[in-house]
């Protein structure tokens, strides 16, 4: 028997986990191994030795858990498809450059006639990879330094630390990560960060120092994190001509805050997905462990998306949130939640639907808002198989609303004020992903039941992001 | 700001009466404001009553973030926002109040001088003896400054703060200088004061001006202080024109407030000299 190299059976490059781009999008088949099948499904084979070449700085404990099942393996398809996972797994950890997988008959004194060998041969990252940027918004430039230390003391640790120097602000943040041995899963992460942010739609800038540390861990098929923040946040105004309701609202508090979010997630694309469902639960509450806010905040997001005739997907989302403040200071206009704009509402401009003063956006303590999007490929298809897979023309419908909530009234009247006066809009327009983090969009969209006060964007509207109605 | 937006808010202002809702923003009187802010929030409040023109004081914790100078106290009128003294009589001047317009360029260039003088010298000493002098730093300014705040917040406000008014401090050479020489220039700034009042009821003969407010606002502040030790309190009173200069000027212009305060008014001020 010959050499058989797992690289082979992999249909596609793969990459790290940690770059953010993941083969599930594509319609993974399976390897094609039907021809072979024949012959060598029913032939028995004993796995001897799991070799790992090319280790440097890699403690061997973590690696055990992750190639355990190859020796599991009865046969040769079994072994090379156990080895395939184990290789994925190993890519996963982030630690790797590279993994090939080397399959051969045993050898040497104590060998089966029936006995593999499977050897990984791998490569490590460096210690410290490093990555420069530069990056412009609008009116302002600036520099972005990445340093990443993978695998800082051998099992899958990393440290990472980003800095970005604009003309205006400056932000960094440290971050430490580790997972569990054998359960990539479940992970620890500790994160130090100052982070500067300007609201134009609120005329407001924040600044955020804070230590966040979180746990995540799988429960069955949800994703949960829990994670405390401690966060020190200025607010001031961005101009002199900030409305009064904005100024009043400036200085400095401190946020402490517990927060525990679930995630099932059955799409096969966080962007334009074609199948499944996502459901988010996010719930914080700040107060209780210091600080001097104090609220419950609990929000949600579903989406559900199915695939109709010619390769259409119809989509639909919705997303909720409610702030109950605790005690008898109101609620931060740094907590509340904002709607409108390209990503959510379309057809209204960045976060300007709902209260505001002189202008000024200032944020709901409550909000609603759904969508429903039939995705199609372009028309007459052209690029297709290639570049042209990237683009999508959808139509649209999306509604939402935004209030605060007085809380002496109960929950039917807040139920009420919600449904009344619904902003909602409709349009076509056409979708780029880019990678499988972000995507874009150009619109043109037709607001309804604009609402005095709020902003809208009639017409043709760009939009970019990570997270979409 | 600039001079062209000066200019513009000026304009705008000019446009619109005194509106009887005009809001003073100053910290919080019982537990957070410290001498120089309160003497500069009286500062102001005596001057806008001079003028006649009525506001209501309010107290945040947030007033200097509030603040578009960072400096309190600021009055909010109608949509503008003006803080600190200077430019608040520019604005009230804009809409037609004025206290120094029977003064000849000569008076008003004495005035402005005097006013840099206290500015220079008994603000100064006032922040310095705030934050440079370590035991009423420890004792009184650094609690008082972060009582809002929760910790560790309140801490890192509060050195931050410190930290801001010593460099100041170095920057015009007073970092170098001893408790002992502060209150020596306190009594010198007095003693100038002192000379130029002499025996008339205000700087300027018989009407107020910005300088009665300015000084009035400093002196009645640090009378009624107490802090560590009496001493800068004890330098005023040397200079007995002076202290009857405070008590005229609380008499004329605050006395109302006797009565309204025990109406539950929101006009008020700090502890009474008599």
């Amino acid at each position: 028997m010959g050499t058989v190299h797992a690289r082979s059976l992999d249909p596609l490059p793969m990459q790290g986990p940690e770059l953010g781009v993941q083969a599930d999008d594509m319609d993974l088949g399976e390897p094609e191994h039907e021809p072979q099948q024949e012959v060598l499904e029913n032939k028995d084979v004993v796995v001897q030795h799991v070799h790992i070449d090319g280790l440097g700085r890699t403690k061997e404990d973590i690696l055990t858990y992750e190639i355990a099942d190859v020796f599991q393996a009865k046969n040769l398809i079994d072994v090379m498809k156990k080895s395939h996972d184990a290789r994925q797994r190993l890519l996963r950890l982030g630690i790797f450059r590279q993994v090939e997988v080397v399959i051969d008959t045993s050898e040497g004194e104590d060998a089966l006639p029936n006995g593999l060998d499977v050897t990984f041969e791998v490569k490590e990252l460096r210690r410290l990879t490093g990555s420069y940027n530069t990056m412009v918004g609008n009116n302002e430039g600036s520099m972005v330094l990445g340093l990443k230390l993978p695998n800082i003391f051998g099992r899958a640790e990393k440290l990472t630390f980003q800095f970005s120097y604009g003309t205006k602000e400056t932000s960094y943040g440290l971050s430490f990560f580790k997972p569990q041995a054998g359960h990539f899963e479940r992970n620890f992460s500790v994160n130090i960060y100052k982070v500067t942010g300007q609201f134009p739609w609120s005329s407001l800038r924040e600044t955020d120092r804070g230590i966040s540390t979180e746990f995540s861990f799988p429960i069955w098929k949800t994703n949960h994190t829990v994670k405390w923040e401690g966060v020190w946040r200025e607010l001031s105004c961005l101009a002199r001509t900030a409305s009064f309701a904005v100024r009043e609202e400036s200085g400095h508090s401190l946020k402490s805050s517990l927060s525990h979010a679930m995630v099932i997630d059955t799409r096969n694309s966080a962007i334009l997905p074609k199948k499944g469902a996502l459901l988010k639960v996010n719930q914080e509450l700040a107060g209780y462990t210091g600080g001097d806010a104090s609220f419950l905040k609990e929000d949600f997001e579903i989406q559900v998306n199915r695939r109709l005739f010619w390769d259409s997907v119809l989509s639909a989302s919705l997303w909720g949130g409610m702030l109950l403040p605790i005690g008898d200071k109101p609620t931060s206009i740094a907590d509340r939640f904002y709607l409108g704009g390209p990503t959510s509402v379309r057809g209204f401009s960045m976060y300007s639907i709902g209260p505001q003063s002189e202008g000024d956006y200032l944020g709901g303590e409550a909000y609603w808002a759904g969508g429903i999007h039939l995705y199609t490929p372009l028309p007459f298809r052209p690029g297709r198989g290639g570049f042209g897979d990237l683009f999508r023309t959808h139509f649209f419908l999306n509604a939402g609303n935004l209030c605060n909530l007085n809380y002496g009234e109960g929950p039917r009247a807040h139920l009420s004020r919600l449904a009344e006066c619904i902003r909602w809009s409709y349009g076509a327009g056409i979708v780029l992903r880019l990678g499988n983090i972000a995507r874009l969009e150009l619109n043109y969209c037709i607001p309804m039941g604009v609402q005095s006060g709020d902003r809208i964007c009639d017409g043709v509207q760009f939009g970019a992001g990570i997270r979409f109605l | 700001m600039s001079l062209a937006a000066e200019a513009f808010v000026s304009q705008i202002a000019a446009a619109e009466p005194w509106p009887q809702n005009a809001t003073l923003y100053q910290p919080l009187r019982e537990d957070q404001i410290l001498l120089s802010d309160c003497a500069s929030s009286l500062a102001v409040q005596a001057y806008l009553r001079m003028c006649g023109l009525p506001v209501r004081v309010c107290c945040r914790a947030n007033a200097e973030y509030m603040s578009p100078s960072g400096k309190v106290p600021f009055i909010h009128v109608g949509n503008q926002v003006v803080s600190e003294l200077g430019p608040i009589v520019q604005f009230t001047k804009a809409k037609g109040h004025s206290l120094s317009d029977g003064l000849d360029d000569v008076q008003r260039a004495e005035m402005k001088a005097y006013m840099e003088l206290v500015n220079n010298m008994l603000l100064t000493a006032e922040l310095y003896i705030q934050w440079c002098d370590d035991t009423t730093a420890s004792e009184i300014t650094r609690q008082r400054y972060s009582s809002p705040y929760s910790w560790p917040l309140n801490h890192i406000l509060a050195y931050q703060k410190q930290w801001e008014v010593r460099r100041k401090m170095n920057a015009i050479g007073w970092a170098g200088k001893g408790l002992e020489q502060v209150y020596e220039d306190v009594s010198q700034c007095c003693q100038a004061l002192s000379q130029r009042l002499g025996t008339q009821p205000f700087f300027f003969n018989k009407q107020p001006t910005e300088l009665d407010a300015l000084v009035f606002g400093h002196l009645f502040t640090i009378l009624t202080t107490r802090l560590t030790t009496d001493e800068l309190s004890e330098r005023i009173k040397s200079c007995s024109n002076l202290l009857s200069f405070c008590r005229r000027i609380e008499q004329t212009y605050f006395e109302e407030d006797k009565d309204s305060q025990s109406a539950g008014s929101q006009y008020s001020r700090g502890p009474s000299l008599f």
